[in-house]
């Protein structure tokens, strides 16, 4: 059952890659914008509104950088193409919309899904412990920015320069957390792995 | 920044505080020890009120918040891209790098500080020559270390929660 539920996700991201990002569909902004609302929509009622606007603040400043190099590379004409802020803006929508499907449609797997599936208990682990993780890291993201915001250091300069340090900061706040937040329940999961499996023996 | 007696509420929180006197943090040498059972909203009071208040009023400030484990992650990654380096620093270290570098700063704000150092004596040790006030959450009962009690006026403010207004905890802040 836990494979049939398995290989149906996988279909669903392989279509969606497929069609939308790697496929036919990708140079269609109309269909494009729809899709992108779509997997917002679809975020909306999995999550809530609130979680879908922190998730599009967290997007923002990517989709940003991409919109403001596309349109350099279009005014400057870079390497004789004319279709730069057409890609560009194709770019804005399948990066956020391919992130947040990805991000929605891997919490229908879930802890009991991992357990049961064939494979050794050490593979589990590491799948467990990649999925408690990355949950956490996400809850975790508003309360590194809050602090953040808290940073009068961070705040000296231009709006953009204050914006760039603050996500830069994120991102490595967001790495620190989540390599040492897998080594530890890693090694805690085989721990207690180990101390039942032996006191069954 | 000052704060004035009066309601202040807290909707998406269920708190509904009651101020019955005014705080002046503007005072200098002063030190607060905002004391209260758990649940009564200190944190939020701290997050939701004075810190906004500090922020509009262009107040500088460091906060060091109750859940400081979590917020080391951001200090390292502060302190990094400030071009120091912190791979190796443990906590006491990142925490002095900080506040050593927050010199602009006048007020010092700490959220239940003492349960991860009850003697945090030394906070005063490294910020007291620029700090002109403290701000303490705590739910022990001593409050600062002698040195410090001829430096800095110290005022207790007490969170009591006092009955439930539908959904909402109405809690009394004053000063003992």
């Amino acid at each position: 059952m836990v494979i049939f539920k398995l290989a149906i996700i996988c279909i669903f991201i392989f279509t969606f890659f497929g069609l939308f990002v790697f496929g036919p569909l990708y140079d269609h902004i109309p269909i494009q914008a729809v899709a992108f609302v779509a997997v917002i929509g679809w975020n909306v009622l999995r999550f809530s509104v609130r979680e879908t606007i922190s998730l599009l603040k967290f997007c923002f400043p990517f989709v940003l950088s991409l919109f403001i190099f596309g349109l350099i590379f279009h005014f400057t004409r870079l390497l004789g193409r004319q279709d730069w802020l057409e890609d560009t803006l194709i770019k804005c929508l399948v990066f956020p919309s391919s992130l947040v499907f990805l991000k929605v449609i891997l919490t229908y797997i879930t802890y009991l899904d991992i357990l049961n599936l064939p494979i050794s208990m050490k593979k589990r682990v590491d799948l467990i412990t990649v999925k408690s993780a990355f949950s956490k890291g996400e809850k975790i993201l508003r309360r590194f920015s809050w602090y953040l915001n808290t940073y009068p250091e961070l705040k000296s300069g231009s709006k953009i320069k204050y914006t760039l340090k603050k996500y830069v900061c994120l991102i490595i706040a967001l790495y620190l957390y989540l390599y040492e937040e897998i080594e530890n329940s890693n090694r805690l999961l085989r721990n207690r792995y180990q101390h039942l499996y032996e006191a069954r023996e | 920044m000052e704060l004035k007696k009066g309601k202040y509420r807290l909707e998406e929180r269920g708190l509904n505080f009651s101020l019955s006197d005014d705080l002046n943090f503007n005072n200098k040498k002063s030190c607060f020890y905002f004391r209260g059972g758990n649940g009564f909203g200190k944190t939020s009071f701290l997050e939701k009120i004075i810190i906004p208040g500090f922020k509009n009023a262009n107040a500088q400030y460091i906060y060091i918040g109750q859940d400081m484990r979590t917020q080391l992650y951001t200090l390292r990654a502060l302190l990094s891209v400030q071009g120091f380096k912190v791979a190796n620093n443990d906590e006491m270290e990142l925490l002095r790098l900080w506040i050593n570098n927050s010199r602009s700063a006048t007020v010092f704000i700490l959220d239940e500080f003492d349960k991860y150092f009850p003697d945090h004596g030394f906070i005063f040790d490294w910020s007291d020559s620029f700090i002109q006030t403290y701000i303490f959450v705590t739910h022990l009962g001593g409050s600062r270390p002698d040195a410090v009690a001829q430096k800095f006026k110290t005022s207790n403010v007490k969170f009591e929660l006092i009955g439930f207004d539908g959904h909402l905890k109405n809690v009394q802040i004053g000063k003992e």
